[in-house]
């Protein structure tokens, strides 16, 4: 089979180049088309520090069908989606050629962390947060790489608690205000999530939006 | 001094005559992109080298395959018939002799032809159709 030795000599060739900073590593010793790559978040992004997990499977046809890629990592970026990981990158889909392998593809994204297409999302809520407050999202997307893509010795994230509304970009204070109405923690997340409300900077009319708030949480609550 | 040569053995070798590699410094290895073996290798799906797998040079760019690769890569849709390193629409220099495969190989490039003017033919109509209807409103 055409692909077992591409595979093969791909593995071999990322194992020597050191300075690529992309590893491949066989899920199983006998199977070359169950892969899992790595690669370092970019520096001067959200996602300095993380390293990130992409499993990679092959299918019948490699090189001549895209590699299927999708992050194990969690990761807060517009054309990821944050909850199944899948990727949104055309080389992966129509423009993929078989002069493409998967070490450049690793790069490519690696290169996608770095610049975002908000306009072409996999992950909507996630892009709506990145064109609607840019400091936000890196914000969020910061907090994702700390809490699920820090190297586990790296001892930095071991003790963070996890704080809930950090996890959406929503800001702790209104989570309070509305704690303090009587409202469940859980609740007010999920009710301001689906309304897409991050934080009240720049909102004009702050109490129709909070009017607005409470209706979807006493609905909520019932 | 009289040298008797008792027993000699010859050696040959060679390699592909491609445009690209027309370096006088020497010979440099080259690999078919799609299956990252050097071209005086075969394609994963032959035993011998050379004219049982032969190589095909791209004329409208210079990207030189194994002309089983290429082949293979044309026969998918997905291909649109571009050639995988700078996605030109991939032409290829004609040898003197032609082969079945090689026949196989401009059949298949006609074929995305085809189907390019067709889509471009579809795309007018539905330009045309649209300009009508506008046409109508107006009237």
């Amino acid at each position: 089979m055409s692909r077992v030795k591409r595979i093969a000599k791909e593995l071999e060739e990322c194992r020597q180049d050191s300075q690529s900073g992309v590893i491949l590593k066989l899920n199983n010793e006998n199977d070359l088309t169950h892969l899992t790559g790595y690669f370092k978040g970019p520096p001067g992004t959200p996602y300095q520090g993380g390293v990130f997990q992409v499993n990679i499977d092959i299918p019948n046809e490699y090189p001549f069908k895209p590699p299927q890629m999708k992050f194990t990592t969690k990761i807060y970026h517009p054309n990821i989606s944050s909850v199944t990981g899948a990727i949104c990158l055309d080389i992966l889909k129509d423009a993929w050629t078989p002069i493409l392998t998967l070490k450049s593809s690793l790069i490519s994204l690696q290169s996608l962390l770095q610049s975002p297409e908000p306009n072409d999302p996999q992950d909507a809520e996630v892009a709506k947060h990145y064109l609607s407050n840019k400091a936000g999202f890196e914000e969020t997307a910061a907090y994702w790489t700390k809490l699920y893509a820090s190297p586990e010795d790296g001892g930095e994230f071991g003790s963070v608690q996890v704080s809930d509304s950090a996890l959406y970009g929503i800001d702790d204070e209104i989570v309070g205000q509305f704690e303090n109405m009587g409202f469940p923690r859980d609740k007010t997340i999920e009710v301001l999530r689906r309304m897409g409300v991050k934080s009240f900077k720049g909102v004009g009319n702050k109490p129709e939006l909070e009017n607005k708030i409470l209706e979807e949480l006493l609905k909520e609550c019932q | 001094m009289k040298v008797k040569i008792l027993e000699w053995k010859s050696f040959a070798t060679w390699h592909w005559d491609l445009a690209t590699s027309a370096d006088d410094s020497g010979y440099v290895e080259e690999l078919c992109g799609i299956c990252r073996v050097s071209f005086d290798g075969t394609c994963p799906n032959c035993k011998y080298p050379g004219d049982d797998c032969p190589i095909v040079l791209g004329s409208g760019c210079t990207h030189n395959f194994h002309l089983h690769c290429i082949l293979k890569w044309l026969e998918q849709e997905s291909s649109k018939g571009l050639c995988p390193m700078c996605r030109q629409i991939f032409t290829f220099k004609e040898p003197e002799q032609t082969s079945d495969v090689l026949i196989n190989l401009k059949t298949l490039i006609d074929g995305h032809r085809v189907m390019r003017e067709r889509f471009q033919q579809g795309n007018e109509q539905e330009f045309e159709a649209f300009g009508a209807d506008q046409d109508l409103q107006m009237a």
